[in-house]
């Protein structure tokens, strides 16, 4: 008995010495054809692009579409549906030179006329866009020169133009389809890309299938068309059915819900795959009008006070990673140095601070300024996650005598309390493609309207932001960036605390997939074995 | 009997405006705009504005709410602001995968629950009455977003009989509409048992008895007849209750359906949609309690319509 499987265990390594010494040539090609089943928890509200407001339509048409410029594997940009680019000196020509080996789904010619009539149609205000409108925003006009060159006219300088049109909401869609199709359009959408759409069953899935003439694949993939026949979104608003169906082997591939994220990985039987969310996932913010954080002192001992390990251990199960500062290294733009220049965990440091700031302990304990003590309430939304954290962070403060009160709305009422600066410091997190976020989040132009929740009015970090948007030199731009996040650093405007780390779980008899940097699964190499 | 029919359809016109007017109000006065939660936290004011103005949602609510009457009137119930598609269209196809599920959950809820109720009221031994109260108390407080996922970790995971990911056809339906059965057939096997006791202390019960009726026939043929009275009421408020509860097992079990159709219109505050939706069930309601009060009159002849 034992003979016989001492026997077999050498067998066994003989054909896996085989396997390795063999060379890769008598491996087969990956089999064409099968199905890829994928889950969504959202439906989409439309498959038209330039009509959609969610971001599940967005990732979905990382498969039927194609954008003018795209960004490869490390987070550069590529062409994709233009060959090569150009700018003019003062930022306000673009020239796309078009690829000629193209056509839409619907058989239609894609040269430099679609692409001028899919622009005018995502700018025109009959179409009602809510995003792909604003991508384009910046668009003065659009004009073509031979079939193959579009010139596209900014209003001003803009920086993140670029990074706009990699957004999959950009992408371009048929002329011919739209005119034929109106309203019916986002339910039968036409594209370029290496999919295209097949059947909309609502609320229970969306099937894509291969396109056969693809040949303009993106760097980062196999030019020629994908290898599975078909590609099934399965809408499933419960996540633990999600997880079920996937353990039954009827789902290929899963986001896998934090939740699950421990067992998943224990069990060993999947391969998965991670990236990090693009935003920062949650920091605290202060409103720099209000007492006691009108004081930079108190801000920047709050950023040696807190010890963020507990809370992403505590508040997020350790699934992700400690935030620096504005930007994650997740968005073009982030600066590495930022880790060793952002204030250290350093009690010491913070009480010192808080002295200097005039905060002195009382003889019944807690701190105390002109007789009244340290307390004030952060605003939250009721996101688990975020009740988590805050209480590591209240039980932390309390160790220096600082009283957190924590008060958690509803999203849509927090935001508007924030605009209107009723709070003194807040929990908040984003979600965004590029660094011109800082924009959004530190621009004095957006307080009261935007996101400034800081209520922060700084010529300086304004001028940082104008200039940030103004250049289109990449080196440059980075330069700028790399100023930006030490200023809001040195100015302590947040407690950056952490970024979400997502998890993919494919199935062991799937193949060639790989996650993009900006959050999705690209299934052009993807295959059955 | 005519009358009392054109009076019930008559009654349908302040019953549906009084629920409209009742979810216009509470979708409209709670927080939330339907343009912030399309355009995302990031947009601009300006976009946000234009938006609004586009959808007529900048008007003030009475004119709104007149608008929204004057289109019903033409049989018009609007576009979705989320798909813009036509409601009537969205509703036609989600509403034949919720009737079924209802329809099936309520044939499980009849065909179990009513012979688990004389059973209790009618056994020999207290043991078995108590088993099936205790029973019925279980399926009555298991909330179906948890019975609904054992049943999938257990008849599809662990033993792996019935597919997840399927919706369509009888095996898809099976354990959704045991989910749904559950807490449904429980409150009937409950009134079924309390009204057949009841019934079975009726003199003419006893005279039945006293002639030598079969016991069974005592039971089936004369005290449920009329213990079914108030069952066929609670049963007939559940089959709307059951539309209601799908909402629920139709995301556990991510069936397509009306359910579905409607919390999503309410989360994204897609004001002509979830108020078509209110306008078609509170309709069905009023219909599947008028048909109810006709069949009264076939299970007890002694009832007339006025």
């Amino acid at each position: 008995m034992s003979l016989r499987r001492t026997a077999a265990r050498s067998a066994v390594l003989f054909l896996v010495a085989l396997a390795l010494l063999l060379p890769p040539v008598i491996y087969a090609q990956p089999r064409t054809g099968g199905e890829l089943v994928l889950v969504s928890t959202e439906e989409p509200e439309t498959l038209d692009a330039q009509k959609t407001g969610t971001a599940v339509t967005g990732l979905l048409m990382r498969y039927l579409g194609d954008t003018l410029v795209t960004k490869d594997l490390k987070g550069n940009y590529v062409g994709a549906l233009a060959r090569s680019w150009t700018v003019s000196r003062d930022g306000l020509t673009w020239t796309f030179q078009l690829r000629t080996d193209v056509k839409f789904h619907d058989g239609s010619p894609f040269n430099a006329d679609a692409v001028k009539a899919s622009i005018e149609r995502a700018l025109a205000p009959e179409t009602k866009s809510p995003i792909a409108g604003a991508l384009f925003g910046p668009i003065a006009g659009v004009q073509t020169s031979g079939s193959s060159t579009v010139i596209i006219k900014l209003k001003q300088p803009f920086a993140p133009f670029l990074d706009n049109l990699t957004d999959p909401r950009a992408m371009i869609v048929s002329p011919q389809a739209v005119r034929e199709l109106g309203d019916r359009f986002g339910r039968a959408p036409v594209g370029t890309g290496a999919f295209k759409f097949q059947e909309w069953r609502s609320a229970d899935r969306i099937i894509f299938a291969r396109n056969p003439d693809y040949r303009w694949g993106p760097a980062y993939a196999h030019a020629g068309p994908p290898l599975v026949d078909r590609i099934v979104v399965r809408i499933m608003p419960e996540s633990a059915a999600q997880v079920a169906a996937f353990e039954r082997g009827e789902i290929s591939i899963l986001s896998v819900p934090p939740t699950d994220v421990r067992r998943l990985r224990a069990t060993s039987k999947y391969p998965f795959f991670s990236y990090l969310r693009k935003g920062v996932g949650l920091f605290l913010e202060f409103n720099v009008t209000k007492e006691p954080f009108s004081d930079i002192r108190v801000r920047r001992a709050f950023n040696h006070a807190i010890e963020k390990n507990s809370v992403l251990q505590i508040g997020l199960e350790g699934l992700g990673e400690i935030a620096h500062g504005p930007l994650p290294p997740s968005i073009w733009g982030y600066w590495d140095g930022i880790k060793e220049y952002a204030p250290k965990y350093d009690p010491a440091r913070a009480k010192a601070l808080l002295a200097e700031a005039g905060w002195r302990q009382r003889p019944g304990g807690g701190l105390e300024k002109d007789g009244k003590p340290f307390t004030f309430v952060l605003f939250a939304a009721p996101i688990d996650t975020w009740r988590r954290s805050a209480q590591i962070v209240q039980a932390q403060l309390r160790a220096y005598g600082i009283a957190m009160e924590i008060q958690t709305f509803e999203f849509g009422t927090l935001l508007s309390k924030l605009r209107a600066g009723e709070h003194s410091a807040e929990f908040m997190g984003y979600t965004y493609t590029s660094p011109d976020i800082v924009q959004l989040w530190f621009h004095s132009s957006n307080i009261g309207t935007g996101l400034t929740f800081t209520h922060n009015k700084d010529a300086k970090l304004d001028g940082l932001i104008e200039a940030s948007r103004r250049e289109t030199d990449q080196t440059k731009r980075l330069a700028i960036y790399r100023d930006i996040q030490t200023y809001i650093v040195d100015q302590a405007l947040w407690v950056p605390l952490w970024t979400n780390t997502f998890y993919v779980a494919v199935q062991p008899g799937v193949d060639g997939v790989k996650i993009h940097p900006d959050g999705f699964v690209v299934l052009n190499d993807a295959s059955l074995k | 009997m005519r009358a009392f029919l054109l009076r019930r359809l008559l009654l349908l016109v302040p019953t549906v405006l009084g629920v409209t007017l009742a979810t216009f109000l509470m979708l409209h006065l709670t927080p939330g705009d339907p343009v912030t939660i399309m355009l995302g936290e990031f947009a601009s004011a300006s976009d946000v504005a234009r938006l609004r103005t586009e959808l007529g949602l900048d008007r003030p609510l009475p004119v709104q709410y007149v608008k929204f009457l004057g289109r019903v009137l033409r049989a018009d119930l609007g576009s979705s602001i989320r798909s813009r598609r036509p409601v009537a269209e969205e509703i036609r196809e989600r509403l034949p995968p919720t009737l079924q599920l209802a329809l099936a959950a309520q044939v499980i809820a009849v065909a179990v629950g009513i012979p688990a109720g004389v059973t209790a009221a009618t056994a020999r031994r207290p043991a078995v009455d108590s088993a099936v109260v205790a029973v019925t108390l279980v399926g009555l407080s298991m909330p179906t977003f948890w019975s609904g996922l054992l049943l999938i970790l257990f008849f599809s995971l662990t033993l792996g009989w019935l597919p997840i990911t399927e919706s369509e056809g009888l095996r898809a339906l099976i354990l959704p509409a045991v989910t749904l059965a559950a807490p449904a057939g429980a409150v009937l096997a409950r009134v079924t048992r309390a009204s057949v006791l009841e019934v079975l202390r009726q003199d003419y019960v006893r005279t039945a008895r006293a002639k030598g009726v079969a016991e069974t026939l005592v039971i089936y043929r004369h005290a449920l007849r009329n213990a079914l009275i108030p069952v066929l009421t609670v049963a007939a408020l559940q089959f709307a209750g059951l539309v209601a509860g799908a909402v629920i097992v139709e995301s556990v079990f991510a069936r397509p359906g009306l359910g579905r159709l409607a919390v999503n219109a309410i989360l994204s505050r897609d004001f002509p949609l979830a108020q078509g939706i209110v306008l078609v069930v509170a309709s069905m309601y009023v219909f599947v309690n008028v048909g109810v009060d006709l069949v009264y009159g076939v299970l007890d002849p002694r009832i007339r319509y006025r």
